[in-house]
């Protein structure tokens, strides 16, 4: 134990240690920014991020030729159940399209451009998910060249899963909602009430077990149910409004009895996500 | 020194090629790997690693040097946080080298000293995540959502790739 620990080996030891805590920090600092990374992470990411496009296509192929067999066995069904939604879509999309414009004429006549519900969607797809259970993160092939900005939301399926974390000029990082740390989840989210009244808050975090996201610091009066409705309010930041979030599942008071906490649904299932869409918010606010 | 053998353009290769397959079959099937609440966190290129640490013989590949560069990729790339990664790959390099010298390996201590392996990886890890505020699980938590999921989903893959990857070294060694 003593040759083991000898003098220049622990010197080497505690300057690693040193080392290791600092680039830590520093990173984590970098991250919470809303700049973009250094310019050397940057390119270094754009060109392990080429490479690897390349060694996941087939990878992908492979996948998609597992998936695709899989599907081809729930076809009967799963047509008979989308004929009957196919439908009750078609009525909601000319409805959809008579309220957008209206929308649009009441807009002209406030002389309003563009308003928060506004926003320009990018599709990209997921080419890698970090290796690690701390960070529920995944890859995406599109970059600051393609208008990606930090902490723009990710919509999959029918609702947000996530947003960005770190932009590159050619791929990103997707926090996800089911991520726990610190820095994430802050979504800025409104809930409306089946009596047409709206309730403010913030995401606060994921409950792992039950597959739910966390709403805290509720502290409105108004009566909410299970399964109201909860969508991004465009409060703050790069968020559009009215992206879908999930459903609330249950409500009850925080720790300390003061203020609600609800559990919410998520719209899409988080783990699950092969194509995403970036949401470029239009309306631009000076924060 | 590397002397001038296939082995020289087989050994980087194949680091990147596991170092990359990592993220993507944690994309491409995330349903069986991120299951909530457990992580199975794929680490092929420390199986890459340590595999060559087994097979390199009298050849010397500068492993640390190597581990470091693997690991600061995987810092730069895969989580967005320097200096946990960087470090941990040429510990773990240096410890299975050290456990080498200590007794004889074939594919079953090969397959304990991988479990330590594994087990230093999430835990060093864990606790570097822990000091930056990225988790706030508890160490139970943590051994029971990651490490015992991941143990398994990379010793598996140890005793599947363990004999084509001595193949390969051998092809690539000749």
């Amino acid at each position: 134990m003593h040759k083991f620990f000898s003098n220049r080996r622990l010197v080497i030891i505690i300057i690693c240690l040193i080392v290791s805590f600092g680039l830590m920090s520093v990173s984590v600092a970098i991250r919470n920014k809303r700049s973009t990374p250094p310019m050397v992470q940057q390119f270094g990411n754009d060109v392990v991020g080429l490479v690897n496009r390349v060694v996941a296509w087939p990878v992908s192929g492979l996948n998609g030729s597992v998936t695709g067999f899989s599907d081809l066995m729930n076809t009967y069904q799963e047509n008979q159940r989308l004929k009957g939604q196919v439908q009750e879509l078609a009525q909601t999309k000319v409805h959809d399209q008579a309220v957008n414009r209206e929308n649009q004429k009441l807009k002209q006549e406030l002389k309003l451009n563009q308003s928060l519900t506004n926003y320009t969607p990018v599709t990209a797809n997921v080419i890698a998910r970090t290796p690690s259970a701390w960070q529920n993160q995944v890859i995406i092939d599109k970059g600051s060249s393609a208008g990606v900005k930090k902490n723009m939301p990710v919509l999959s399926g029918s609702g947000v899963v996530g947003r960005v974390a770190e932009v590159n000029r050619t791929n990103s990082k997707v926090e996800l909602l089911s991520n726990s740390s610190e820095s994430a989840n802050r979504f800025a989210v409104t809930i409306t009430t089946k009596s047409g009244k709206t309730v403010n808050g913030i995401l606060s975090g994921y409950n792992h077990n039950k597959n739910l996201i966390e709403m805290g610091n509720v502290t409105s009066k108004a009566k909410i149910e299970k399964g109201d409705k909860v969508a991004t309010s465009g409060l703050g930041g790069v968020m559009p409004a009215g992206l879908f979030v999930g459903t609330v599942a249950t409500t009850g008071t925080d720790n300390y009895g003061l203020a609600a906490k609800i559990s919410i649904k998520p719209a899409t299932n988080l783990s699950e996500l092969s194509v995403v869409t970036v949401a470029v918010r239009q309306a631009q606010t000076t924060n | 020194m590397l002397r001038v053998t296939k082995l020289r353009y087989g050994f980087p290769i194949g680091l990147l090629l596991f170092f990359y397959l990592d993220g993507i079959l944690g994309a491409a099937f995330p349903r069986q790997l991120f299951s909530a609440p457990y992580a199975m966190s794929s680490y092929l290129v420390v199986l890459w690693l340590v595999l060559s640490v087994f097979f390199e013989d009298e050849l010397q590949i500068p492993l640390t040097v190597w581990a470091a560069i693997a690991g600061g990729l995987f810092d730069v790339y895969y989580t967005g946080i320097w200096g946990i990664f960087v470090f941990i790959f040429p510990i773990v390099v240096g410890l299975t080298r050290a456990c080498y010298k200590a007794f004889p390996i074939n594919f079953l201590s090969g397959l304990l000293v991988y479990f330590i392996d594994i087990t230093v990886v999430c835990t060093l890890s864990y606790f570097g995540n822990l000091v930056v505020h990225m988790t706030t699980a508890s160490f139970a938590t943590m051994m029971v959502d990651s490490l015992a999921p991941t143990l398994a989903y990379n010793l598996a893959a140890y005793v599947i790739l363990y004999f084509p990857v001595q193949w390969l070294f051998n092809r690539l060694r000749n």
